[in-house]
This record gives C-alpha cells, sequence and structure tokens, in this order.
C-alpha cells in the first residue's frame, strides 16, 4: 500500500493535473480519511523536496482564532444603553438576563474556527490562531490554486464517481462516523416506477401464455443487460438497459410524443411472442417495453447522475444515436429501422400482428375477453364494440343491425364503461372492423400503424 | 512540527489502525402540534377574527391572574384599581384595569385592500424594514425611507380590543414598551377627557408552566405501559444550523462542504473527529434553499411582465430549475447515513407560505427520501424529519421549540428603535405567543378552534433561525421556568454552526472559514 499511493499521486496530480482532496484519495484507495491525509502529506513532501513548487497544497487548521473584539457574545451593538434599559424593564417584569451589564459578565461562547487555507497563506492563518488544535492538508494540485471554490469539484466529483456505494456499508472504511441507530427503507435510491406495477398488471390481465413470456423476456434481458453492460452492440444494448432502467430511472414519464416514436423498435425476443395465436396481446407487451425503453433513453440521454449504473452512461452515446438515426428512418421507410435494430424478423413479427388483428377471424374467435392494458394512464388493447351495420337486404330494403366488433382502443384517461355484449349478435368478420379500424384510430395510438404494411 | 500533537497528521501514514468512531445517539420525539390537517380536512373559509377571539379565550385566565395579584393592592389617591371585564366598560376618571389584545395601527403596514386595489395580490408585498414612518435612528442609514427624526411611536397607534370593541392607549407608559399587534396584555389606568385610556401600568401573561425534562419520552412510555426508565444515558450535543442558501451558483458551496465534512467525521484532526462524534443530530432552521418559495417577490413579477412575456400567474414550470433542490437533497443524502436531520422550512423554501408551515414534501428529496419514513405508515420519527415551522419537538428530553425566523423578523418591523432581537423573542416568550403578528401582518393558517401559535408549555430552548447574528441567553420565569433562546445566525453569511450541549444547555460555535487572500 505504501507504493500504490505514491503512484496514484504522482499519476492524478502530476500528470493528470487533477484536483485531489483527501477525500477523493480515500475513495480511490479505500483507505481511512485519517491516513489518506498522512498520505496526502508524505507526497506534498516528498515531491517538493525532489523539486520544490512541484506540488501546491490546501491546508485545514482547527482551532480557537484570537479575539478581535473583546465582547464576543454579541448581544451589545454599539448603542446607547439607556435604550436597552428603558424598552425592556418595564413590560418584561421578570427579565432577568437583558440589563447591560451583565452580558459583559458573562464569559463569551466558545468559538471554535475551521479554516480552509491555501499554502501560500498557511503562516499568516496559523498567526490568526490563538490556539492550534489540527492541521492537515486539504488537497493537492500541481499548479497553483486560482479560485479555491474549485475544491467543490472534488466532492462533486465524489458524489458522481461513487454514487453505487452503498453509505451504510462502505463508508465505515473511510473514517465516517457510524451511527448504529440509522433507519433507511428498503428501496434503495428511486422508489419502484409506475411502469414497471403497471406493465405487470397488464401482463396479470393477459393471457396465460404471454405472462409466462414476458417475465422470461424480462430476466433474459435482465441477464442480457448484466453481460452485455458495457459496449455492447447496437441493438441489445437499447433492449437491456430498458428493464436494467426501469427499475431505478422512471421518475418521469415517458412523453407522449416518444411513445408514438417507439413503435417502431424491435423487440429482440418478442418473435415467439408476435407468432402466438393470441394477436393482439404481445403487441401490446412489445409496446410497453419499446415505449418504456424509449423513455428510460430518454432520461439515460439527459445524463442524470442520480443513476446508479454506470453501465448506462456507457450506453448513452450510442442510445442517443441511434434513436436520433431512428427518428430520422422513420419518416421514410419503416422496413429500414427495423433492419437497423434487430433485422427483419421482428418487423415481420409486428406486421404479422397486425395482420392478425385484421385477417384472422379464428384466433380473433378465441379472445373472447377484454384486453386492456394500462401504461402511463393510458388504457390500450382491444375492446368490444357495438358498431352498426347496414345492409341492403334481399328485397332492397336497408336493415341497420347493430354487432359485436373487436377493435383496439387507446385512451388517455380511464376508459370509459366497457359496453354490454348482446347474447344475440354475432361476432362479425374482420372486414367490417377493417375498414373501421383503418379509418378511425390508427392501431391503438402508434402513428406507426398507419404506415404499417396492411 | 512534528513534535506538536497538532501535527499528527502532517507526517507520513503511520501504520496504527484508525479507530471506527460511532456517534452518540438522539432521542427524539416530533410532536404533531403545528401539523394542519391534510387535504380535505383543511379549511379555509374561516374568519381570521376567530383566531383573536381564540387567543384571548386562551390567555385572558393567566394574564389577568397575574394582573389581579400585582394591582390588587395598588392605590392612587386612595383608590384602588377595579377590574373590568370588557374593554368598554371603563369609565372616565376611573382608576381600573382590563385585559385585551393589542392592535397596532400603522401607516407601513401591509393594507390588502391597497393591494388588490393596485392588482399587487398575487405577489409577495414589498419588504419593510419598520412598519413605522418618520422613526429612524437619528440618520442611520441602515433605515433608508425611514430614516428621519424622533423617535417613539410616532404615527402609531395603539389600541387594546376585544368581544365588545376597541379602545385607544396613551401615555408616556408606552413608548418605553415592546407592543405588537396580536398580544394579549393587562393594562392597567384611567380613561381621559379624550376618550383614550391612560395607561399606568401594564401586565404579560408571561412563561407557561414548563415540564422536566424527559417529561415528553416518560409520558409516552406510561401510556404505553412500559416502565418509565429512570437513568438515561448522557445525551451529546445538537447542531443548529439555519440559512444554508443553496442556491443553483456554485460558487459559494465550499463552506457547505467544509460542513459536510466536518459532521461526517472526516475533517480535521481525531480530537476534533471525536468531538464531532459526540454531536447527535441536526437541525437545519430554515431556508435552504435560497430562492424557492413558490410565490413571486414583486420585483419579479415586474420584471415578467415587463419582458412582454405572458404574464403567467404564479408558476413558469419552464422556468424551474432544479439544481438547488437536487443539490440539498445530495447534501442531505450525504449526512443522514452519520447523523440524524431534523429539517424545518423557512421563509423561501418550497412549502406553503403562510404559518405554520408544512413540511417540506418527500418529493423534493428522491435520495433522501430513503431515510424518511413512508407516508403511509409512520411508525416512530423518521431519521430524516421534515418537519413544520415552527416546530415543537423533544430531543434528548429537552423541548424544543424551533422557527424559521418568520415570526421574530415581523415582530422586528412593528419595534421602531428596537434592534434588539433577544428581547424580541423574550417578548414573544412572555406573551406565550410563537407568532404574535399572525395574522395582522404575518401569513396563517385562519384557525378555527383554537390559537396553535399559544404556546401551552414552556420549551427548554427557544431556536430562531436566519437572523443576522448569533445570540443567546437564558430567560427565567416567575416560577422558576429556565428557558436558552438561540439566534441561529445564517450558515450563509456567517458561516456558524451552532453546538448545544444537551447536558448543560451551553451553546458554541464552530466557525468554518476559508482565507481567501493572497
Amino acid at each position: 500500500m505504501a507504493q500504490d499511493y505514491a503512484e496514484w499521486l504522482a499519476i492524478n496530480v502530476l500528470n493528470e493535473q487533477q484536483l485531489v482532496s483527501y477525500r477523493s484519495l480515500s475513495r480511490a484507495l479505500k483507505v481511512h480519511s485519517n491516513l489518506a491525509k498522512q498520505m496526502l502529506y508524505d507526497f506534498h513532501h516528498k515531491q517538493n523536496a525532489k523539486k520544490p513548487g512541484t506540488v501546491h497544497a490546501t491546508y485545514l487548521i482547527t482551532g480557537i482564532k484570537r479575539t478581535e473584539r473583546p465582547a464576543t457574545n454579541g448581544t451589545h451593538s454599539q448603542r446607547d444603553g439607556e435604550d436597552t434599559v428603558m424598552q425592556s424593564s418595564p413590560l418584561l417584569p421578570s427579565s432577568s438576563a437583558l440589563k447591560p451589564g451583565e452580558h459583559d459578565d458573562e464569559t463569551p461562547n466558545a468559538v471554535q474556527t475551521v479554516m480552509l487555507v491555501k499554502q501560500e497563506s498557511l503562516e499568516l492563518a496559523k498567526a490568526k490562531f490563538e490556539s492550534i488544535t489540527g492541521i492537515h492538508i486539504y488537497s493537492l494540485q500541481a499548479k497553483g490554486l486560482g479560485d479555491i471554490q474549485s475544491l467543490t469539484e472534488c466532492n462533486r466529483k465524489i458524489a458522481v464517481d461513487y454514487a453505487s456505494e452503498d453509505p451504510l456499508e462502505v463508508w465505515k472504511q473511510y473514517g465516517t462516523i457510524q451511527n448504529p441507530d440509522v433507519k433507511r427503507r428498503t428501496q434503495r435510491r428511486q422508489p419502484p416506477p409506475p411502469p414497471a406495477p403497471v406493465a405487470k398488471a397488464a401482463v396479470a390481465k393477459a393471457k396465460p401464455p404471454v405472462p409466462t413470456a414476458k417475465p422470461t423476456t424480462l430476466k433474459k434481458e435482465g441477464s442480457k443487460d448484466s453481460e452485455e453492460a458495457g459496449p455492447a452492440s447496437n441493438t441489445s444494448a437499447k433492449a437491456p438497459t430498458e428493464p436494467a432502467r426501469k427499475p431505478p430511472t422512471n421518475k418521469r414519464q415517458s412523453s407522449d410524443i416518444f411513445k408514438s416514436f417507439a413503435k417502431g423498435k424491435p423487440k429482440t425476443k418478442t418473435e415467439q411472442e408476435s407468432q402466438d395465436s393470441a394477436g393482439s396481446t404481445p403487441k401490446a407487451a412489445p409496446d410497453d417495453e419499446p415505449i418504456a425503453g424509449f423513455s428510460d433513453e430518454e432520461d439515460a440521454d439527459e445524463g442524470d447522475a442520480d443513476i446508479i449504473e454506470e453501465a448506462p452512461k456507457a450506453v448513452d452515446g450510442k442510445s442517443k444515436k441511434e434513436r436520433e438515426a431512428e427518428l430520422q428512418a422513420m419518416m421514410e421507410q419503416e422496413d429500414e429501422v427495423m433492419e437497423d435494430a434487430a433485422g427483419v424478423e421482428p418487423d415481420h413479427a409486428e406486421a404479422d400482428v397486425d395482420e392478425g388483428a385484421i385477417d384472422k377471424p379464428d384466433p380473433q374467435a378465441e379472445e373472447p375477453k377484454e384486453i386492456v392494458q394500462v401504461e402511463s394512464g393510458r388504457r390500450r388493447g382491444r375492446r368490444r364494440v357495438m358498431k352498426k351495420k347496414t345492409v341492403k337486404d334481399e328485397d332492397g330494403y336497408l336493415v341497420t343491425k347493430e354487432e359485436a366488433t373487436w377493435e383496439s382502443f387507446s385512451e388517455d384517461e380511464p376508459a370509459p364503461k366497457r359496453i354490454k355484449v348482446p347474447t344475440t349478435t354475432s361476432m362479425s368478420k374482420s372486414t367490417t372492423a377493417a375498414p373501421g379500424k383503418k379509418g378511425a384510430k390508427p392501431g391503438g395510438g402508434n402513428i406507426m400503424s398507419f404506415f404499417s404494411k396492411k | 512540527m512534528n513534535g506538536d500533537s497538532h501535527a499528527d497528521l502532517l507526517q507520513p501514514p503511520s501504520n496504527i489502525e484508525p479507530t471506527v468512531l460511532e456517534r452518540t445517539a438522539s432521542h427524539y420525539t416530533p410532536l404533531p402540534t403545528y401539523q394542519l390537517p391534510k387535504g380535505e380536512h383543511r379549511h379555509y373559509q374561516q374568519q381570521y377574527a376567530d383566531m383573536y377571539f381564540a387567543r384571548l379565550a386562551q390567555l385572558k385566565p393567566a394574564v389577568e391572574q397575574i394582573a389581579s395579584e400585582a394591582w390588587a393592592d395598588f392605590e392612587i389617591g386612595g383608590e384602588t384599581a377595579s377590574r373590568k371585564d370588557r374593554v368598554l366598560d371603563v369609565r372616565q376618571g376611573e382608576l381600573c384595569w382590563v385585559a385585551g389584545t393589542v392592535y397596532m395601527e400603522m401607516p407601513l403596514k401591509p393594507n390588502v385592500l391597497e393591494d388588490i386595489g393596485k392588482e399587487h395580490w398575487i405577489a409577495a408585498p414589498p419588504p419593510r424594514v419598520k412598519y413605522d414612518t418618520g422613526v429612524g435612528l437619528g440618520g442611520d442609514s441602515e433605515r433608508g425611507a425611514h430614516a428621519g427624526g424622533g423617535k417613539g411611536l410616532a404615527g402609531a397607534q395603539i389600541m387594546l380590543e376585544d368581544e365588545s370593541g376597541r379602545l385607544r392607549l396613551t401615555g408616556g407608559y408606552l413608548s418605553g414598551g415592546l407592543l405588537v399587534t396580536g398580544a394579549i396584555v393587562a393594562v392597567m389606568g384611567t380613561e381621559n377627557s379624550d376618550g383614550d385610556f391612560e395607561v399606568l401600568d401594564l401586565r404579560v401573561p408571561d412563561l407557561p408552566r414548563q415540564p422536566p425534562r424527559w417529561e415528553t419520552e416518560d409520558g409516552d412510555a406510561a401510556l404505553q405501559g412500559k416502565s418509565v426508565t429512570k437513568k438515561r444515558p448522557s445525551s451529546g450535543k445538537v447542531a443548529i444550523i439555519s440559512g444554508l442558501g443553496v442556491s443553483g451558483v456554485e460558487g459559494d458551496t465550499l463552506l457547505l462542504d467544509l460542513l459536510l465534512e466536518y459532521l461526517l467525521g472526516e475533517s480535521t484532526d481525531p480530537a476534533s473527529q471525536q468531538q464531532a462524534a459526540s454531536i447527535s443530530r441536526l437541525i437545519i432552521a430554515g431556508n435552504s434553499l435560497s430562492h424557492s418559495s413558490p410565490i413571486p417577490s414583486r420585483e419579479e413579477l415586474a420584471a415578467a411582465t415587463k419582458k412582454g412575456g405572458r404574464k403567467t400567474y404564479g408558476y413558469d414550470s419552464a422556468s424551474y430549475n432544479a439544481a438547488p433542490t437536487d443539490h440539498l437533497d445530495q447534501w442531505l443524502a450525504t449526512l443522514l447515513p452519520s447523523i440524524p436531520i431534523t429539517l424545518l422550512p423557512g421563509e423561501q423554501d418550497p412549502t406553503s407560505t403562510s404559518l405554520p408551515q408544512q413540511p417540506i414534501h418527500a418529493a423534493m428529496f428522491p435520495h433522501s427520501r430513503a431515510y424518511m419514513n413512508p407516508p403511509t405508515a409512520p411508525e416512530g420519527p423518521g431519521w430524516f424529519d421534515s418537519t413544520t415551522n415552527p416546530a415543537e419537538f423533544s430531543a434528548d428530553g429537552w423541548r424544543f421549540l424551533g422557527t424559521g425566523g418568520q415570526p421574530v423578523d415581523d415582530v422586528y418591523k412593528y419595534l421602531p428603535d428596537c434592534e434588539e432581537r433577544l428581547e424580541m423573542m423574550e417578548a414573544m416568550l412572555r406573551w406565550r405567543l410563537t407568532a404574535p403578528t399572525a395574522p395582522d401582518t404575518l401569513w396563517c393558517y385562519p384557525f378555527q378552534d383554537g390559537d396553535q401559535f399559544v404556546m401551552k408549555e414552556c420549551p427548554h430552548v427557544f431556536l430562531v433561525g436566519n437572523q443576522p447574528k448569533f445570540e443567546t441567553t437564558v430567560v427565567e420565569g416567575p416560577l422558576g421556568q429556565q428557558v436558552r433562546v438561540l439566534a441561529v445566525p445564517r450558515f450563509k453569511e456567517t458561516g456558524e454552526l451552532i453546538l448545544l450541549d444537551c447536558e448543560t444547555l451551553v451553546p458554541e460555535i464552530v466557525r468554518f472559514e476559508v482565507l481567501d487572500e493572497g
């Protein structure tokens, strides 16, 4: 350890010309703060013995300063004693402590001073003290310190670099005063984000195959994330960071605008889901993840220092570039976007999903239940709606029938009351649904379905 | 230099295993005195006059008892003072005494009708140094517009009021006095030919009963059926600070860093670190942020409208700067693993502007939130207690009453020629009012059932934040009560931290400085 600190300091102070405080040193080398202070002194001493003036230091002096004025207990301002007496005594009959004479007799309160000085002013500062309880080196830097306020940079850096450390576990080694009574809730930094429980709620409502597939997806991507934390390939970088990012960062709700762009994003592992017979639900499921993913990336892009994992930092640049490329590509052809991300398969999957909604009556018949998913306050999914259909009869009469059809919907507010299904009407074939669907709302509020091939 | 003990850290690393310091435990019980009901249970339809009547009803018995003891055998010219029930019952030429609420009419007091007339109701009223005209310290330029001749209460009228009516007070006696609107007093004198009451003597309710140390904890234990512990461990010190003034500007946070490191026990030498380990709790008394009050000041609003931009009433979300709260949150979250913190909001903090200010919401502290109690199941005091302003709590057995400074600052504006903030604090204790000038010139919640600002029990420590300098004294009461009064200075300006020893209640100061010469 003896050599480590000299090396470390040589690199950081001399070569990289950084400002190193005893706290940064203690965190970097995992040593007690007092030890770090001694290390700083040693290095400073040795370097300046070799070549004077190479390393500059700031010192922290603790002690009792010389008092400048006789009465440090400052109740008395330089005013007439008369006014004080007149005002205090009559109305406050038992006022005991406010007679002017008394204050001079009271011993002034003990004042301890903690002073930070640059090495140039050290002797000057020491002269101001009546008695010194301790001096130690606060920081080292290669050149003279211009603005002493720049020392705040050290602590800021510590907060950013070591944000992932749990204070209750590791700070003991740094010499922080431990407190055995400290109470902390189990949630680490940020509270669980709304989309995670929301997505779980959606999953709960969906059919059985989907829930099993979805958690496995999450798990797989979770493991993927741990493998590919650093510079990962473009596609997998996006996907794994999404679920990993979901727990820590979802303080902000994704803006709706990105939700609509998010439709174009692929899902690497959802091919099997999309080819599932239950058409709409997996479509909604990938909707959730890319959407949440976008919002997470948006968060990451803002370089939020609160994010614990260092992985996001590495992935930041890529995802932003990625996203921009995607947005551009989206304006042209959706296919390109798909290829850019994960290959053509997911694209087909998406298209399949859409077509499945329209052209596959049989699978449709299997879903008697309404599927409603809540995502960030929007309810979306497929629901049963009464639609009026006017047909010309054999006799030439126009007959209007009410039929129950499935359509996908998306609500900003909680969905209105569900429409009751009369027992006699039959499920209409998708032909009526298709034009209705195409014209009214392009699939669940996503513009992307408007561009998708039908 | 190497021989002195103070330079122990100025030597190469030794192989001695450094000791791990442990902090003294803090016994803490917050009292919900100033918490307002939440949500729909908080009503604003009631009138403020009810507050005055409630205050008078609560304090009248106390002041009348003191007054009757003092004046029972008072005689002037063979006449004894008789007690009058109502203010309007005084008769001309008759020596009598009566109790009521003081009301001071001053020309520069904020006038709500004027404000509405000028459409200034959306912004805070302009800050006044003093509410009185033509009064100053004879040429003292600090007074600004108020500098001028004359001492005394020129331009102000003092009246005594109760449910029946108002009585104007005069007399040379009053000019020596400390009186603000809202104080409950008993005056003795007679009515003169003008219809004014000439005051000969005046009495205040004085300090209420003071609970003995540990009464709150013992009482709670008794209620819960636990045995009352006779022996308590010796307490450490309580650190009190105020006016951190965190703004988004990064140029002035070095003092905060020094304070942080000192409290964590990382900086300074082992002897001082040992001392820091005896600090069991940190109390932050207001104004942790420098500019986050939701009400824009008049100057801000004028600037906003002058720019020609859209006149947004109240809050422009695009201009929100999260840097100050973020910085404060990080600072608190760094301290919390080691020391429990009690946070009182102040005038410039992002919470309600009317007293009693409600706790700063946990949403402002994403990191420190983990140390707070969950909102749904508060079991006992939280490690990080974001509390009301004013706040009453019991720390290490002593009853603390703390405010962020607004009541004292407001009382200051009523008193011409008086700079002695300690006197004002003492007066507030003797009037038994935490915020005497509410609701007259201090915005507050219209209490319906009783004035919450009436002190029912005398605190052991009365601390007021955001004062210009550190001052302290001990106020004594008629029944032997002793209150340590502390005026806590603004940290941003003075760099002073107050350490109050919880065994002796004697404060000491730790001052943080950065030497910036050369």
